[in-house]
């Protein structure tokens, strides 16, 4: 299964509900976008990632320098 | 003494008595039902708050919207339900004067949060019913929660520890992310951590007395305990704390309905977002920190109370509305007691009305200036609109009469260019970097030249008499 988002495979099972067998939740290893079973993801284009647009993400906050 | 709550379920117990909640008590799917209906509750007139008994595939209920209209608001005060929002404000600031008022530490055994433990096998689904709130949300994100962290350096310092709402996205079972912009308190203790590569423990605490909900969400500088405000906006009653179980030096609402305790792990930043933020839109994914949660208590039938945020005005306003107002109106009363009425209730102090005395010439300018240099005005406030005493900052028709026959733009409005702004706020660009805008809407006094002296029209005498008067008779024509 690919991930809507980033289109990558590592994507699996995150949880089953936890009453009844009636949905689960997906979650993709890549980006970490998560969506549930009985949705219909439609990411649109402005937020599709790739590994090269995740490489260059903002980092917040910024992580800083260890204390030596 | 006004009426106070010891948890969540207090008050949803008086917002239903008062016609201020209602309830869904068919099943619901969680998407989108949950966060249409957060939105649509806030559409409504007098928005009441939602609770929805079933959700398909989860045991537990939602509640939304709890804080979502100034009815709701005046109640959470213990204040009769139909209370003028100015009038909200001016109470708190009554209630503001009472801080510190120091909490109340009860016993494990007499906190009903610990009614339940999960320290192994940790599943946030088994206790809260997450859902994706908008629909280019990157996950499900809980969106109300009130984040205690302490301060690595003074880990007892009690007054150092914060309690803070920051957006949250469910990651894992185990796992969320969490936005700690660098501007907020936890960003302060989170380098501190990160500097030693130390883990920072955390207690997420949700579904709060609507009080303690309200203060973590109100900038109150970083040793002002958010618990001891707590007491004093309960008009003098302390509020119930408990101390967390994996870290001892935290403190937690000890009526909350759910806390999660773990940590923020050290230099680590995953993709987050995008989430619909309070400014109206969405902000994109992101690098951020994550929390590994090892340890959750919570009541019998616990509550996941959260919260819609979109197009303002929805819930998230409301919350940060008078929270915002009042410390902003504190800080800059105290350099200058002219200052009447602070309205910093557009997305959370960008915009902010002022009214106050001008005791001389440029005196506007430098209140907003005195706004501007606030820990939260500094990065948030971008559009500050000084007003005259007699105009009343939170009724906008005189805002904008001041605006219209006061404001000559020429000599008025005043730029500062190249200044914090509110990385959210998607017209600051590079996102942090703004203008400010100061409009000088006050009447000029000396040295300042005011070469059109006008009088003021005032109401003929007997207006008062006659608002009575005409009440009365539209009245009796309805009871007709």
């Amino acid at each position: 299964m690919k991930c809507p988002r980033c289109d990558s495979e590592k994507t699996r099972t995150m949880v089953k509900s936890p009453v009844g067998d009636v949905w689960e939740v997906f979650v993709c290893e890549n980006c970490w976008y998560s969506w549930r079973s009985t949705e219909t993801p439609v990411v649109i284009e402005k937020f599709k990632l790739t590994d090269e647009i995740i490489a260059t993400l903002g980092v917040i906050p910024p992580i800083p320098p260890l204390d030596i | 003494m006004a009426k106070t709550y010891k948890d969540l379920r207090e008050f949803l117990a008086t917002l239903e008595e008062e016609g201020q909640l209602v309830r869904v008590k068919e099943e619901v799917n969680p998407e989108p039902d949950i966060g249409a209906a957060g939105r649509a509750a806030s559409r409504v007139p007098n928005g009441p708050a939602v609770l929805f008994e079933k959700i398909k595939g989860y045991k537990g209920q939602v509640v939304t919207n709890v804080h979502g209209s100034w009815q709701n608001h005046a109640l959470m005060m213990g204040m009769p339900k139909d209370t003028s929002t100015k009038a909200q404000f001016e109470e708190l600031n009554r209630r503001w004067d009472k801080f510190p008022i120091p909490p109340n530490v009860v016993t494990r055994d007499e906190a009903p949060c610990k009614q339940n433990t999960m320290s192994e096998d940790i599943n946030l689904f088994e206790v809260l019913p997450l859902y994706r709130i908008n629909e280019q949300d990157g996950g499900f994100f809980i969106s109300k929660a009130s984040v205690v962290s302490g301060d690595p350096e003074f880990p007892d310092d009690f007054n150092k520890q914060n309690v803070g709402t920051y957006r949250i996205q469910v990651k894992d079972k185990d796992r969320l992310g969490i936005q700690a912009l660098a501007m907020h308190d936890i960003a302060v203790q989170l380098e501190k951590a990160e500097r030693k590569n130390e883990r920072l423990p955390i207690a997420i605490a949700l579904g709060n007395t609507p009080l303690v909900t309200f203060m973590a969400s109100t900038p109150v500088g970083y040793s002002q305990n958010e618990y001891e405000f707590v007491g004093a906006l309960q008009d003098g009653v302390p509020t119930d704390i408990v101390k967390a179980d994996t870290a001892p030096h935290l403190f937690v609402p000890a009526g909350a309905e759910v806390v999660l305790e773990g940590y923020i792990i050290p230099r680590v930043r995953v993709v987050e977002g995008p989430f619909g933020e309070f400014p109206g839109s969405y902000s994109g994914a992101r690098l951020q920190c994550e929390v590994q949660i090892t340890h959750i208590t919570y009541r019998t039938d616990p509550i996941f109370e959260n919260l819609y945020l979109g197009m303002p005005w929805t819930e998230i306003d409301y919350l940060m509305a008078l929270n915002t107002s009042v410390p902003l109106y504190k800080q800059i009363k105290e350099s200058f007691p002219e200052v009447v009425a602070v309205n910093a209730m557009y997305s959370h102090g960008i915009g902010v009305i002022i009214s106050t005395k001008c005791r001389y010439g440029g005196y506007a300018k430098g209140v907003a200036m005195r706004l501007l240099s606030t820990p939260h005005g500094m990065p948030y406030s971008k559009i500050v609109i000084i007003v005259d005493e007699y105009v009343d900052p939170f009724n906008l028709e005189q805002v904008m009469w001041a605006l219209t026959t006061r404001v000559q733009p020429s000599k008025d409005v005043t730029l500062i260019e190249n200044a914090a702004g509110m990385p959210l706020d998607p017209s600051s660009y590079p996102a942090g970097m703004t203008t400010k805008m100061i409009i000088d809407a006050t009447t000029p006094v000396p040295p300042e030249p005011n070469p059109r002296t006008v009088e003021l029209l005032k109401d003929p005498v007997d207006t008062e008499k006659y608002i009575a008067i005409i009440r009365d008779l539209q009245k009796a024509m309805e009871d007709k």
